[in-house]
């Protein structure tokens, strides 16, 4: 598939074409820097924030999704389907988050019907990255800010212009009428993501952390480091990875709804049993569940570890935990 | 049931067993009349009311709530009603902070003699609640979309 | 001259005498845009110790990790030792477990940007001590610009103060970090997590999030001592401080009491007075 080139002009033109046709979901301004919402103009678009402080994770799995309903009479009430989605600046590690997602609810013999139905109907448009945040790593876990993974369509800004590369079909098709690029901007766009990729400089040997916590549930180290952990859960919640969901049953004057909603590992009763046992009660029990899940549990689920670099965790946990300097705190005891 | 196009409120009220419940009962048994708005909930004190109590009810789709007990000083519990009114106090102004139409909460000392003032607050109650329209602010609606 | 080098050497001090097991404190987290809690257990440890505009948690909320322990001694700034005395007047401590180090605070910056709470700070200063960390800090004017959004949100109609807030609380995702960071949520079962009968509902339904901040708002009547860190923590840039600025105001105008300045003092809620105002109860 041809990278081609879009002007700034033509992609905003795209936008509102696409507008018209199926609801486009873009980073807009906010107070918090910038977060997910469906724009109605080009105008929105709102590109000048590293990432968006909510993850990517909700257009495949979403936050609270009505999975059946009931009216008064008894009746059900089919849930609306998600419908043509067009997801545009999607940074790629929020990609590869969406990827991981569909790959654990998809992959293999697993088959949700409700993240399959997004999946099919979503369009991810990316822009990849010309800065790192001082929190992004993404590098260090096998991704990239030019990486293509998960998405459809990739932009990289080579200043009033950006280079399209399609990776799948739908990408194809959307930018199928641009003209080609020129090597002049192939050379840029390379020389761009050399730039980018030079200043993320963290590294982690995830092989070696593997084998750490094959062998370490019973280190030490947990108790030590989760000390400071309030078990919040903001780490879990706006994780483009964490996939943990709790089924909550509403009942309001005669009507009844089934949602399924996130959760978090970091919840205090998140796995508590019906008999009242809750084998991860302690916050260090639940503090070293995510970080086994990450870097351990997935490997094992699905073949790769679920951490995209994106540092959200880091840059938002209250008590300033760094899931990196956690990470290289556990290689340093072994 | 008589056809009736004009809006009656539901109105859920907390009525202490001792005081205001009895006299809610004079009140029945006197004959008079008064809105049949309320959905009385019999409690053993007004201390015994947790503001979770309002909240729910609105919540779950009440247009007003009282919330009645024993004149201070007089409560069967001795304290109940002390406790009980600086928890209505924060509530009151905090629900009047958000924007929660004041009139829609309303605390009352009604005592076990005071049949006639319970159906006359009751009238006053359900024509304040009544001008405001039903509660759409709290009641809460199940969702469908993300 | 480090200005942490007393806090550092009063630290060694303690532990090396056996006085306290571990000194609660701070210390720089590389890579993270606010400091992080220490708990100081060797001398290694306190000579990392610190505490500045970067501490954006209130340090008390970990103080009942240690409550098995005989002494435990903590660098506490105003908000933090106002925090300290409610646990205690709540028995959830006694005054003898607690060496406070007091040390007078300027202000969190979050970005160069002082905090909210801290800009309209009336308690900079420790309430309670055993040692104060340096002289004490003149109390800054509340910040104008602050008060004037206040009392212009007071003018707003009801409808406009309801558009407002609900918007602000429909970005809500239901962390908790608020409820996590405080150290007055010490409840073994919050009332959202209770399931048996469930309370609230787990959806982000606005209804939802307004009776989860409206009722916590309420169980911090005369309790909250108006640190912001639940305002700091929210990862959705929710104005927190709105809902709890009002309580405490409530709570000072109705029954003139301010949370934690008095030991002797017992959170507001936990008293009545015979003549309490009812202006509002017919």
């Amino acid at each position: 598939m041809n990278p081609r080139i879009i002007t700034k002009d033509e992609l905003n033109r795209l936008i509102d074409q696409l507008i018209n046709t199926t609801k486009v979901y873009a980073p807009v301004r906010d107070k918090t820097g910038a977060r997910w919402a469906k724009i109605s103009s080009s105008t929105e678009v709102y590109l000048e924030e590293v990432n968006t402080r909510d993850p990517a994770k909700g257009f495949f799995f979403p936050r609270c999704e009505l999975l059946l309903k009931f009216d008064q009479q008894g009746c059900p009430v089919e849930p609306e389907p998600p419908g043509a989605t067009v997801v545009f600046g999607i940074r790629p590690c929020d990609a590869r988050g969406l990827e991981f997602i569909k790959k654990f609810y998809t992959g293999q013999d697993r088959n949700d019907p409700y993240v399959r139905a997004r999946v099919e109907q979503t369009v991810l448009i990316g822009v990849a990255c010309s800065q790192p945040a001082p929190t992004c790593f993404c590098l260090a876990v096998g991704g990239s800010p030019h990486s293509q993974t998960g998405l459809d369509l990739l932009l990289i800004d080579l200043g009033n212009a950006y280079l399209a590369q399609p990776v799948s079909e739908k990408g194809e098709e959307l930018s199928r009428t641009y003209p080609e690029a020129d090597e002049r901007s192939l050379k840029l766009a390379s020389e761009l993501r050399e730039k980018v990729e030079a200043e993320i400089r963290t590294r982690i040997d995830t092989e070696r952390l593997l084998a750490i916590l094959k062998d370490g549930f019973n280190s030490a180290v947990w108790a030590e480091l989760s000390k400071r952990c309030v078990n919040c859960g903001i780490c879990t919640l706006l994780c483009p990875t964490c996939h943990c969901f709790d089924i909550t049953d509403e009942s309001v004057r005669g009507k009844v709804a089934r949602y399924r909603v996130w959760d978090s590992c970091q919840f205090p009763f998140y796995s508590r049993h019906a008999s009242g046992h809750n084998p991860r009660f302690s916050p260090s029990s639940r503090f070293r569940n995510r970080v086994m899940d990450k870097f351990y549990y997935t490997v094992e689920q699905v073949g790769e570890i679920s951490c995209v670099g994106c540092g959200r965790c880091s840059a938002n946990c209250p008590a300033g935990i760094n899931i990196c300097q956690t990470v290289q705190e556990i290689m340093e005891t072994k | 049931m008589p056809e009736s196009a004009e809006f009656m409120p539901k109105i859920v009220a907390f009525l202490c067993n001792w005081c205001s419940y009895a006299g809610a009962d004079l009140a029945g048994i006197s004959r008079m009349h008064y809105p049949p708005s309320l959905r009385i909930i019999r409690v053993p004190c007004s201390g015994r009311v947790d503001p979770f109590f309002i909240l729910q009810a609105l919540l779950q789709g009440a247009d007003g709530v009282l919330v009645s007990g024993c004149h201070p000083g007089d409560c069967h519990y001795l304290t109940g009603n002390f406790v009980a009114r600086r928890r209505f106090t924060v509530l009151h102004y905090l629900l009047e902070f958000c924007g929660i139409e004041p009139d829609r909460v309303t605390f009352a000392w009604i005592s076990a003699a005071e049949g006639e003032r319970f159906a006359r607050l009751v009238a006053e109650v359900t024509e304040k609640v009544k001008k405001l329209g039903p509660n759409r602010k709290l009641r809460k609606e199940l969702i469908d979309e993300p | 001259m480090n200005p942490d080098d007393l806090l550092r050497s009063r630290a060694k001090e303690l532990l090396n005498s056996k006085q306290v097991r571990v000194v609660l404190g701070w210390t720089a987290s590389p890579g993270s845009p606010v400091s992080t809690p220490l708990f100081a257990r060797t001398e290694e440890d306190a000579d990392r110790l610190k505490v500045d505009e970067t501490c954006s948690l209130n340090l008390a909320n970990y103080l009942l990790r240690f409550k098995d322990e005989e002494r435990v001694a903590i660098v506490a700034r105003g908000c933090e030792s106002r925090s300290i005395v409610v646990l205690i007047q709540e028995n959830q401590l006694r005054r003898e477990q607690v060496y406070i180090l007091g040390k007078g605070c300027t202000g969190v910056f979050v970005q160069g940007v002082k905090s909210p709470s801290c800009a309209q700070c009336r308690y900079p200063n420790p309430v309670i001590y055993d040692e104060m960390l340096g002289d004490p800090v003149e109390p800054a004017e509340p910040d104008p610009a602050l008060t004037q959004a206040d009392a212009e949100f007071d003018r707003l109609s009801q409808n406009e103060r309801w558009e407002i807030v609900s918007a602000d609380i429909s970005r809500c995702i239901r962390c908790y970090a608020c409820r996590q960071v405080c150290p007055n949520c010490y409840c073994p079962v919050c009332f959202v997590d209770a399931s048996n009968p469930q309370l609230v509902g787990k959806t982000h339904n606005l209804s939802d999030n307004m009776l989860f901040h409206i009722i916590r708002a309420l169980h911090m009547a005369g309790r909250c001592v108006e640190c912001g860190a639940c305002h700091r923590a929210c990862p959705m840039g929710i104005d927190l401080m709105r809902f709890n600025r009002r309580v405490c105001r409530i709570v000072q105008e109705k029954f003139n009491a301010v949370s934690g300045v008095d030991l002797n003092y017992p959170p507001a809620l936990t008293r009545f007075a015979p003549d309490d105002p009812q202006e509002f109860i017919k």
